[in-house]
């Protein structure tokens, strides 16, 4: 009976799995297809479909773009979600469901709507739109994540270590920099490199704001797919899905960070 | 402590400035006149447009549908894979969790690919099949089919998460407590985990309910032209018709519809819930 039991959750796990992460596992086969056609029976290996990637300059200019609008709105994220985790666990306030509906409001809103309204304000202050419209949004997309991953540290935080350093005589900058701050690095960590992620392969949100000097890759890979699909786009997205499992692997393994708990 | 709360200020800002101002920017907008309706403004003729043709009602409809089903299975599915996790051990069930987030983390646009490839009917599911002539052609791609199977398993991970720290915050004791009371399998499922876990349930949701309403990919890629759900309908007002404030309208049905909704599960799982 317990041993039947045992065999069906694993059976389970695997179909589940299996519908998971089957799609991606397919798009990462296809793209070493010589069929060139997509999707195609399998034919041979080759690599032809990677290297042809070089040849269309939209792709790696907005793979810049991304990663700069990525950087900047990930460190901003952070560092407000960061300051905001401080309050609520130093405060060690009691669940307040005002604050903690704000704060999870970027959730919430869908990311369409999130961005028409970015997109109406900036029509009514007669401005256009472009690199610091997408980081706003992107930040604030991002805040409930890393606000996540850092109440996560800080709940494994022991704040006597931080008095302790004021008591001696440490300022609240100094304790902070030589004693919180080095603590909770791998939140901080965490907290960013999910940030990243999520900002770097973002669709709904750079689709409105983004200008033609802004153009991030998901918007390239958005206006290729709407004229043809083809084994170079599934080139594409297998180097973000290995980027996506390797960046979680080795976080995971070297530096025993999660971005999960 | 005053000052310690200053520092929630810059997260509510932002959250104020980029969040909270564009939303009352969308209600406003919406109340405006435009090239399809002509009224003096402010007026709620946008709102009586899309909620009379029987065209855009649709579309809230299938938004409502489409969510509601893609919660309906992705709730279940996703506790059971919960209450299964635990027979993973050690690095095997750390790597379990960390993969749930390779779909998030590589993003959306490659798992509708994916389904893209999968799903036609020559595809490499169907396609063997009806070359044998075992099946007809399902026309699963372009459908609503497509659309809440990608769906379910967009949601999935973020589901199968929530209601695993649900069911581990349950207390062990509890189940021996059951245990030594003669309580079967059936029984402490019933009594302990079912109803300690429903806080976690409500939540999971809200959550799914949410992203399912919010999804724009799936519907735009793996419907058929005519299955539009409100953001693609949104996004049709903005890239293809330029109508601002019908698109602002289309916003603010979907922020109802999701508020409703939210509302409506937490009425049904309140009376469950003991406090």
């Amino acid at each position: 009976m317990k041993g039947m039991k045992v065999t069906l959750s694993w059976i389970y796990l695997a179909l589940i799995y299996l519908f998971i992460l089957g799609p991606m596992f397919f798009v990462l086969a296809a793209s070493f297809n010589t069929e060139t056609s997509f999707p195609a029976a399998f034919e041979g290996v080759t690599l032809r479909w990677y290297a042809r990637i070089w040849d269309h300059q939209e792709f790696l200019s907005s793979a810049w773009t991304s990663t700069l609008v990525a950087l900047v709105s990930s460190a901003v994220a952070v560092l407000a979600a960061f300051l905001a985790a401080y309050a609520i666990s130093r405060g060690n306030k009691r669940e307040n469901a005002w604050l903690s509906a704000t704060l999870a409001a970027p959730l919430l809103v869908p990311q369409v709507v999130m961005s028409l309204g970015m997109l109406q304000l900036a029509s009514l202050a007669g401005m256009g739109t472009g690199f610091w419209w997408l980081v706003a949004v992107h930040a604030v997309h991002n805040i409930p994540f890393a606000l996540r991953l850092t109440l996560t540290g800080f709940a494994r935080f022991d704040f006597a270590l931080e008095d302790a350093a004021t008591s001696l005589g440490a300022g609240r900058w100094t304790a902070w920099r030589e004693v919180t701050i080095p603590v909770l690095q791998s939140s901080i960590v965490a907290g960013f490199t999910f940030c990243f992620i999520m900002s770097f392969v973002n669709l709904p949100i750079s689709l409105f704001l983004a200008d033609t000097a802004t153009t991030t890759l998901p918007v390239v890979m958005y206006s290729y797919i709407e004229s043809r699909i083809d084994p170079m786009l599934a080139a594409v997205s297998a180097i973000l899905f290995v980027l996506a499992c390797a960046i979680t692997l080795v976080l995971d393994n070297v530096f025993r960070i999660r971005l999960v708990d | 402590m005053g000052v310690t709360s200053l520092l929630l200020l810059p997260s509510l800002l932002m959250i104020f400035v980029f969040l909270g101002l564009p939303l009352v920017v969308i209600f406003m907008q919406s109340l405006q006149d435009n090239v399809l309706l002509q009224f003096t403004p402010p007026g709620i003729e946008n709102y009586k447009y899309l909620l009379t043709r029987p065209y855009y009602f649709d579309v809230l409809v299938r938004t409502l549908r489409l969510s509601l089903l893609t919660t309906f299975f992705a709730i279940p599915l996703g506790y059971l894979a919960a209450m299964a996790m635990p027979v993973l051990k050690g690095r095997l069930a750390n790597m379990a969790i960390m993969a749930l987030t390779f779909p998030i983390l590589a993003g959306p646009l490659v798992v509708i690919l994916g389904w893209m490839a999968l799903l036609p009917d020559s595809g490499p599911l169907f396609g063997p099949l009806v070359r044998a002539g075992l099946i007809r052609p399902p026309r699963i791609l372009g459908s609503e089919t497509a659309i809440v199977i990608s769906q379910i398993q967009f949601v999935l991970p973020f589901a199968i998460l929530t209601l695993y720290t649900a069911l581990r915050q349950i207390p062990h004791a509890l189940y021996e407590a059951a245990a030594s009371n003669g309580a079967g399998g059936l029984q402490s499922f019933l009594h302990v985990t079912l109803p300690l876990s429903l806080p976690g349930v409500l939540s999971t949701t809200i959550i799914v309910f949410s992203l399912a309403a919010s999804s724009f990919i799936a519907p735009h890629y793996l419907g058929g032209a005519s299955d539009l759900t409100l953001t693609t309908l949104i996004t049709n007002f903005v890239l293809g018709t330029f109508n601002s404030p019908l698109a602002a309208t289309s916003s603010i049905l979907l922020l109802v519809m999701m508020l409703a909704a939210m509302f409506m599960f937490v009425k049904l799982f309140g009376r469950f819930i003991r406090p």
